[in-house]
């Protein structure tokens, strides 16, 4: 089942400017969905879009089968939401922003003690004015009230800007933990590691186009790996071999570039003596910034190109 | 209209709320103790002819009565500013504000329509004008009676100018609502509202002091407000009837704007 839905999305601004252009994209449900692009490239728009904050030139958009431009209302009452530089009430102490926050969806905060206790905000804290909080905490308190109701579903502007490497992780975990309990998360971010760590599949977009749309795993192992193979004796013969790329040989020392399956690459140095063998673990990041590339021309590549259709 | 709003809107505004009351009722207070201690002295200097005659009529009526001082009272310029900082101050930061700060996108993330919003808070402003307006004739009232000249007041005529009271400033805080909805930043919004009320006043002013102006004062709100006729009986529903019309507009202008409005992200 898809969550959210956007088909033919298109916002334009007075007559020059073009935000984002017939972007159709479908979440499943139960997924995390990583949404990239550079800045200024639809990321904000779109959500906005969803939200019911901007009205749409063309298309439409629809979060768990209800219209983000007519049903906006019901929709924000089943989704929780963490703009990006959150802005909260500063005359306001933790506890009372957060109470009201929840009042407003007229839920119980069922989730908020856990998320206190795993975000490690405590009772103290939350007494504190808003205005004392650290660029950290007031991002804590951001992810909180975004999920303190347990929304259906959860739209997340860079959730993890602000948090030390160990909040970092204990967000992920309760990611983790809203995907076990089938909820979806709508997940925007520039931290290309965070994404490669959480999310399903991703989508990048740029000047308000949607360019891929794939599963992180075959985005991986679509990426160039960096191979390094030091032999005894005669090198192995890896011309033609399926995947590898940029062969170099010199004095016992062969490097290459190895890209999809690595089974005919293993096959074809399995016969040689290997001293020692290094693989560069692939990351997205290589992969972001040719999908980020201004020169690259317009189109969407990827595995789940069935499910998305050029603006 | 959303009630967990109104009361945080409510509890965000008290403690000024009863800073701006008390302070309006201490210059009602004023007025009966001023008329009965000073009153006459007042009419012997106006007659003497060392003043014009022009400013004993500002406010629509005669200042040497107790209704008179009270009307005065009512449209002194302390007495507006002091209603102005929810009319005006209050409703133009209510969206605009918010919007400039970034919470609006927080609260607007929340199951509240921008209508309902919108209502909520021009409510509130409602409200808050109510409570400011009376607090001035508590004041007249108490004032009047500990002076011993209640009886020259006309008591059951002070509802009635305390309607027409609201009615200007839930006007001119529909005016800076319906600016305050249009906006993305405070400057235009404040240009605005707070540029419509001194031009207005300015108006009406003018109008007073000198004959030949006295053809725009209708186009002043102020021109509406007329504490002296409703004291005196004389007023007629038309004045009730404009000044609640401009707030209708202004409130109508803000639900239909707001929601057709694009709330890109805060710049």
């Amino acid at each position: 089942m898809s969550v959210i839905v956007t088909d033919g999305l298109t916002k334009r601004y007075g007559r020059s400017v073009l935000a984002l252009d017939g972007l159709s994209v479908e979440v499943r449900e139960g997924e995390i969905f990583g949404f990239l692009g550079p800045n200024g490239a639809g990321k904000s728009t779109t959500i906005r879009l969803l939200l019911g904050l901007l009205h749409p030139t063309m298309g439409r958009a629809e979060i768990l089968g209800l219209d983000s431009e007519r049903q906006s209302v019901a929709i924000r009452g089943r989704v929780g939401y963490l703009p990006g530089g959150i802005a909260l009430y500063d005359s306001m102490s933790g506890e009372a922003l957060l109470d009201y926050l929840v009042d407003l969806y007229r839920r119980p905060p069922v989730r908020r003690a856990e998320l206190l206790e795993r975000l490690e905000l405590s009772a103290v804290d939350l007494r504190r004015p808003v205005r004392d909080y650290s660029r950290g905490m007031r991002q804590k308190v951001g992810i909180i009230q975004a999920l303190q109701h347990d929304p259906d579903v959860a739209i997340l502007d860079e959730p993890t800007e602000g948090l030390d490497p160990l909040m970092q992780r204990a967000f992920y975990d309760v990611l983790d933990d809203l995907r076990s309990n089938g909820r979806t998360i709508f997940f925007s971010s520039h931290v290309l590691s965070e994404v490669e760590r959480v999310c399903d599949r991703v989508a990048i977009i740029r000047a308000g186009r949607l360019v891929a749309l794939e599963d992180v795993g075959a985005l991986l192992a679509r990426r160039h790996r960096h191979v390094e193979i030091r032999v005894r004796g005669e090198a192995p013969r890896l011309d033609g071999v399926a995947g590898v790329s940029k062969l170099v040989t010199r004095d016992g020392l062969l490097t290459c570039e190895l890209e999809g399956d690595v089974g005919p690459f293993l096959a074809a140095v399995q016969r040689s003596d290997v001293a020692d063998l290094t693989i560069e673990p692939a990351h997205l990041e290589e992969a972001f910034l040719e999908f980020y590339q201004d020169d690259r021309p317009a189109g969407i590549v990827g595995t789940d190109v069935g499910a998305v259709r050029a603006g | 209209m959303n009630t967990v709003l109104l009361a945080r809107t409510w509890e965000a505004q008290r403690a000024k709320l009863l800073a701006v009351a008390l302070a309006l009722g201490g210059w009602g207070f004023l007025m009966p103790v001023i008329y009965a201690s000073y009153g006459a002295q007042f009419r012997s200097l106006m007659e003497s002819g060392v003043i014009p005659r022009q400013l004993a009529e500002f406010g629509g009526g005669d200042i040497f009565s107790l209704p008179g001082a009270v009307s005065l009272g009512f449209i002194h310029p302390i007495a507006v500013a002091l209603n102005c900082v929810f009319a005006i101050g209050f409703s133009t930061g209510s969206v605009a504000g918010e919007r400039q700060r970034g919470t609006l996108e927080v609260l607007l993330a929340r199951p509240i329509s921008r209508r309902s919003l919108a209502l909520t808070l021009y409510a509130a402003i409602v409200l808050f004008v109510a409570i400011t307006t009376a607090a001035f004739l508590v004041g007249v009232f108490v004032a009047s009676a500990l002076w011993g000249v209640s009886a020259e007041l006309g008591l059951s005529r002070l509802p009635l100018l305390w309607l027409n009271g609201v009615l200007l400033f839930a006007a001119f805080g529909a005016i800076g609502l319906a600016a305050s909805v249009s906006f993305d930043r405070m400057t235009p919004v404040l240009a605005i509202a707070l540029g419509f009320t001194i031009v207005s006043y300015f108006v009406d002013v003018l109008g007073s002091l000198w004959p030949d102006a006295k053809g725009l004062q209708p186009l002043s709100l102020f021109d509406y407000l007329k504490p002296s006729d409703v004291l005196s009986g004389t007023a007629t529903p038309v004045d009730f009837a404009v000044l609640a019309g401009v707030a209708a507009a202004g409130v109508a202008f803000a639900l239909v704007r707001f929601p057709a409005r694009d709330l890109a992200a805060p710049s």
